[in-house]
C-alpha cells in the first residue's frame, strides 16, 4: 500500500480493526477464563465445557435457519430481479417496494411476520373457514419456518438490487445479441441472463447467510425456546444472573464467529467477481 | 413473457414483499379485534396512546440521536476509505477490501460482547460505546457506496482545481464532495439506517439505559400482549427509514447519469 494510500484509508480501517480486533480478543479471553467480570484470571476451558452441548445443538439451530433462509432469498430475489430487468410500467412500483423492505429494521419485519403468522394471527384467521380453528405453530414451533420466512423475505430484497444493479448495465444489449444469434426467450434467459447474473446472486447470497447465522432478533422473536441458534443461546447466557455463565456465553459467541468466518472464507474464494474486485490494478 | 404471466408475476412479487408489513399497519389502528374474525370489531388509537405512554416518542428521538451520531462518524471514514478504493490510490486493495468485510462477517453481537467487557474496565460512557461500534458496522456499506462514486467522478477533476490554484482542502470540499454528493447521500443514509435499526448492540452494550424505538418495541413484542400497542411502536419505528429511502430513491433518479468511461487518467497516473 502507498503511502498516500495507507493516509486516505487508515481512519476507516484502524477503527474496523481496533474495534473488532479488540471486541473478538476479548470475547475469546474470556471464554477460556482470562477476562473475568470479577475476580482473578484464570485459564479455564469450563465455559466451552458447559456450553458444549448447547454449542452443538445451537450451530445445527443456526444452520437450519440460515440455509433455507438464503437459499429463498437468492431464488426469490433472483425472480424479483428478473422481473425488473424486463421492463414494463409496474418495475418502478416492484423498485420502490423493494427499497422499502430493505429500510424495514429485522425486528419491526419480525413483529409483523409473528402477528401474520403466529396463533391467532392473520393468516390463521384468513384460514378458519378450511382450518377450522387448528393452526400450524409456524412461530415457536418444532420448525423454525417463520424465523426462515422473515429472513428470506427482507433478504430477498436485498438480493434482488444487488443483482439488478449488477445485471441491468448492458442488460438490454445482450439480450438483443443474443436474440440476433438466434436464442428464443427461455434461452436467453438460462444462457445469458441467468449466468450474468450468478456472481452477484452469490455475493448477496453469502453476505445474507452470514447475516442470518449471527442474527439475533429474528430468532428470538420468532424461534423455538430449545434448541438456541447460537447469537439467542450467547445472548441467554451473557444476561445470566450467574456469572459463571459469561465464559459460556463468550464461547457461543466465538463460534458464531468462527461458524460465520468458515462459510465466507471457502465463498470468498469462489467467488470470481470479488476476486476481481480485490485483484491488484484491476478496473 | 405473456402479458397475463406477466402482470401475474408482479401481482405474486407485490404479495411477497407487502403482505408480511400488512398486519402491522392494520393492528396500529385496530381498537378490537378477536378471533377469528378477518378485520377488527373496532378501529381507533388505542395502541398509540399505550405506545406513548410507554415511552415511544422519547425513544424515537433517541434512535434518531443514535442514527445521526452514527452516520455523523460513519461517513467521513466511509468516504475517505471509500476514494482510496474507488480511485484505486493503493497498490493493494485487496487489504482494504479484506478489513472492510469484517464487519459483514464478524457477528455483531459477539464483537459487542467482547467489547462489553474491555468498555467497562475502562469506563468508556455507553452511549458513545454504542455510537463507536455502530460506526464500525457501518463503515464497510458508507465505504462500498462512495467507492462507487469516486469510481464513476474523474480523479482528474481534484487535480483540475488544484492546477486552478485551488489548496487540496479546497479541491476536496468545494469541487469533489459536491461531484460526489449523491453517493455521499446514499452512504449517510445506509450508516444512519444502521443505527436507527440495531436492537442487539444497543441493547448490549448499552445495558439497558439507552432505550431507542427497537429496544422499546423489542420488549414489548416479546411479553407485553398488547398487539396494537406492539404494532404501532412498529409502525413508529417502520415510518422514518422507509420515507427517507423513498425519498433518498426518488432523488437519486432526478439526477443525471454521468456517462460511462469517464476516467481518462492514465492507470499509471492513478496507482500513486
Amino acid at each position: 500500500m502507498t503511502s498516500r494510500g495507507l493516509r486516505g484509508a487508515a481512519p476507516g480501517i484502524v477503527s474496523i480493526t481496533v474495534v473488532s480486533g479488540t471486541g473478538m480478543v476479548a470475547v475469546l479471553a474470556t471464554s477460556v477464563g482470562l477476562m473475568p467480570l470479577y475476580g482473578r484470571p484464570e485459564p479455564s476451558l469450563d465455559g466451552w465445557r458447559a456450553a458444549a452441548p448447547d454449542l452443538v445443538a445451537g450451530i445445527g439451530e443456526s444452520l437450519l435457519i440460515a440455509v433455507p433462509a438464503t437459499v429463498l432469498a437468492a431464488v426469490v430475489g433472483l425472480g424479483l430481479a428478473m422481473l425488473m430487468l424486463g421492463g414494463g410500467r409496474a418495475v418502478s412500483v416492484v423498485r420502490v417496494a423493494c427499497l422499502a423492505v430493505l429500510a424495514v429494521p429485522h425486528l419491526v419485519g419480525a413483529t409483523s411476520v409473528s402477528l401474520l403468522l403466529g396463533d391467532g394471527g392473520v393468516a390463521a384467521r384468513l384460514a378458519t373457514p378450511v382450518t377450522s380453528g387448528t393452526w400450524p405453530a409456524l412461530v415457536g414451533g418444532p420448525w423454525p419456518v417463520a424465523t426462515v420466512l422473515e429472513l428470506a423475505w427482507k433478504e430477498s430484497a436485498f438480493v434482488a438490487l444487488v443483482v439488478l444493479a449488477a445485471v441491468a448495465p448492458g442488460h438490454r444489449a445482450r439480450m438483443e445479441v443474443a436474440a440476433g444469434l438466434g436464442a428464443r426467450g427461455w434461452q436467453r434467459v438460462t444462457r445469458v441472463l441467468v449466468p450474468t447474473a450468478v456472481p452477484a446472486v452469490g455475493a448477496a447470497s453469502l453476505v445474507t447467510l452470514v447475516y442470518a447465522i449471527g442474527s439475533y432478533e429474528v430468532a428470538w422473536l420468532l424461534g423455538r425456546a430449545v434448541p438456541e441458534p447460537l447469537p439467542v443461546l450467547a445472548f441467554r447466557l451473557f444476561g445470566s444472573i450467574e456469572l459463571t455463565d459469561r465464559p459460556a456465553a463468550a464461547a457461543a459467541a466465538v463460534t458464531g464467529a468462527a461458524l460465520a468466518v468458515c462459510v465466507t472464507l471457502p465463498a470468498l474464494a469462489a467467488l470470481p467477481r470479488l476476486r476481481s474486485l480485490s485483484a491488484r490494478g484491476s478496473s | 413473457m405473456r402479458r397475463s404471466t406477466r402482470a401475474a408475476a408482479y401481482v405474486l412479487a407485490l404479495v411477497w414483499l407487502c403482505v408480511p408489513l400488512l398486519p402491522v399497519i392494520v393492528w396500529a389502528g385496530a381498537e378490537r379485534w378477536s378471533f377469528p374474525d378477518v378485520l377488527p370489531q373496532a378501529w381507533g388509537l388505542a395502541g398509540w396512546r399505550d405506545a406513548g405512554s410507554a415511552g415511544l416518542p422519547l425513544a424515537l428521538l433517541r434512535s434518531l440521536g443514535l442514527g445521526l451520531a452514527v452516520s455523523a462518524v460513519a461517513t467521513p471514514l466511509g468516504v475517505m476509505t471509500g476514494r482510496v478504493l474507488g480511485w484505486r490510490l493503493t497498490r493493494r486493495p485487496i487489504v482494504v477490501v479484506g478489513l472492510l468485510l469484517v464487519p459483514l462477517v464478524l457477528p455483531p453481537f459477539a464483537v459487542a460482547m467482547g467489547l462489553d467487557v474491555v468498555l467497562i474496565r475502562i469506563g468508556l460512557p455507553e452511549l458513545v460505546s454504542v455510537v463507536l461500534l455502530l460506526a464500525v458496522v457501518a463503515i464497510p456499506y458508507t465505504a462500498y457506496t462512495s467507492a462507487t462514486g469516486f469510481a464513476r467522478t474523474s480523479p482528474e477533476l481534484e487535480a483540475q482545481a488544484r492546477a486552478l490554484g485551488a489548496t487540496r482542502r479546497q479541491a476536496r470540499l468545494r469541487v469533489v464532495l459536491p461531484a460526489m454528493r449523491g453517493s455521499i447521500l446514499v452512504a449517510a443514509l445506509l450508516a444512519f439506517l444502521v443505527g436507527w435499526s440495531d436492537y442487539v448492540v444497543t441493547l448490549l452494550v448499552g445495558g439497558g439505559q439507552l432505550v431507542t424505538a427497537p429496544v422499546l418495541l423489542g420488549s414489548a413484542a416479546s411479553g407485553s400482549g398488547n398487539d396494537a400497542m406492539v404494532a404501532a411502536m412498529a409502525l413508529a419505528t417502520l415510518l422514518p427509514p422507509v420515507l427517507l429511502v423513498s425519498a433518498a430513491a426518488g432523488l437519486r433518479w432526478r439526477e443525471p447519469v454521468a456517462p460511462e468511461n469517464t476516467v481518462t487518467m492514465p492507470e499509471s497516473e492513478r496507482m500513486r
